[in-house]
């Protein structure tokens, strides 16, 4: 979906979101402990809404970058609960969206590929935090 | 008989005859305390804009106006009610979780930004929900501190 996002794909995106719509929503929360259940919940009832606004926008990238965003807080802190699978991750940040507030979002690449200002500022942005094992 | 008058005739006779299939008001008549009003206390300004502005589409209680007596209006309405309330309800905002209500606010928040909300055929028979430029800058100030401080807590 990210990747999608730094191309200015907002076909590709749509189709990420409705993937990632259906991950969460088939997702077998019994191997979780009670306490993890509880907030996986609290976190996937959040982000599927956003996955699901995403898959139904294609067409109004600018739409589906604002659920980006808020999609982006709720992935990180999935991670900070659960872990990021074994994969290294980085946190990055983007300070010129959303009228120079910033946004984060995560990456599997040091490099930075901005999704939110896409190709035309695909550089823009630092790492702020490395998700190590 | 002309043709012409024959289908005129025809149309008056639809018209007519849809008056009769009336949707189901949208008008609960009480409070909850789960509404916005409840969850925040928002400046009085605040929170009478949304009420002016959204609320009709995104609450248990429609102001109906009186084109919404005449079909296929009606429908028209009920149908945005009825999506705009799945997607964002004021009545029962309070019945979200804290991460939810701070998504909804900045959902909110962009849609207010962005001109979205409230949609062009509504603002077209509302005078009032037309926002000014000042109106929109205080919705969206108080959306993003009250965002700001739900995420703090939380
Ligand atoms: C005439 C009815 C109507 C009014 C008035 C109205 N809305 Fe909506 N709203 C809708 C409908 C219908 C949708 C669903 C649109 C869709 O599914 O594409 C919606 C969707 C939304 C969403 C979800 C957007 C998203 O996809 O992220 C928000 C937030 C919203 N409205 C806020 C507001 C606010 C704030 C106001 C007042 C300033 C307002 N609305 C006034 C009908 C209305
Ligand atoms: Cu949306």
């Amino acid at each position: 979906m990210k990747n999608a996002f730094t191309k200015d794909n907002t076909s590709e995106a749509a189709t990420a979101g409705k993937t990632l719509q259906a991950a969460f929503i088939n997702f077998d929360t019994k191997t979780l402990s009670a306490q993890q259940q509880k907030i996986f919940t609290d976190i996937a009832d959040d982000a599927k809404e956003h996955a699901e606004h995403i898959g139904a926008n294609g067409g109004n990238i600018a739409h589906q970058r604002e659920h980006f965003d808020m999609l982006s807080k709720d992935m990180a802190d999935l991670i900070q609960t659960f872990g990021n699978g074994g994969q290294t991750l980085y946190k990055d940040f983007c300070p010129m969206y959303n009228k120079g507030k910033g946004a984060y979002w995560i990456s599997e690449t040091k490099e930075i590929k901005n999704p939110y200002l896409g190709k035309a500022m695909p550089t823009c942005g630092t790492v702020k935090e490395e998700i190590k094992q | 008989m002309s043709l012409k008058k024959k289908i005129l005739l025809l149309f008056v006779a639809v018209f007519l005859a849809i008056q009769f299939i009336i949707p189901a008001h949208n008008k609960s008549g009480q409070v909850l305390p789960t509404d916005f009003a409840k969850v925040f206390t928002a400046p009085a300004n605040v929170q009478s804009t949304l009420q002016n502005a959204c609320y009709d589409c995104h609450s248990n209680n429609t102001n109906y106006p009186w084109y919404s007596n005449i079909q296929p209006m009606a429908w028209v309405m009920a149908r945005h009610i009825s999506k705009g309330k799945a997607k964002l309800n004021f009545s029962g905002f309070g019945s979200n979780t804290t991460r939810k209500q701070i998504s909804k606010l900045k959902e909110i928040l962009n849609q207010i930004k962005d001109s979205e909300m409230p949609i062009p055929s509504y603002k077209l028979m509302h005078k009032s929900a037309r926002l000014s430029q000042d109106e929109k800058t205080l919705l969206i100030n108080w959306l993003q501190a009250t965002a700001d401080s739900l995420s703090v807590s939380n």
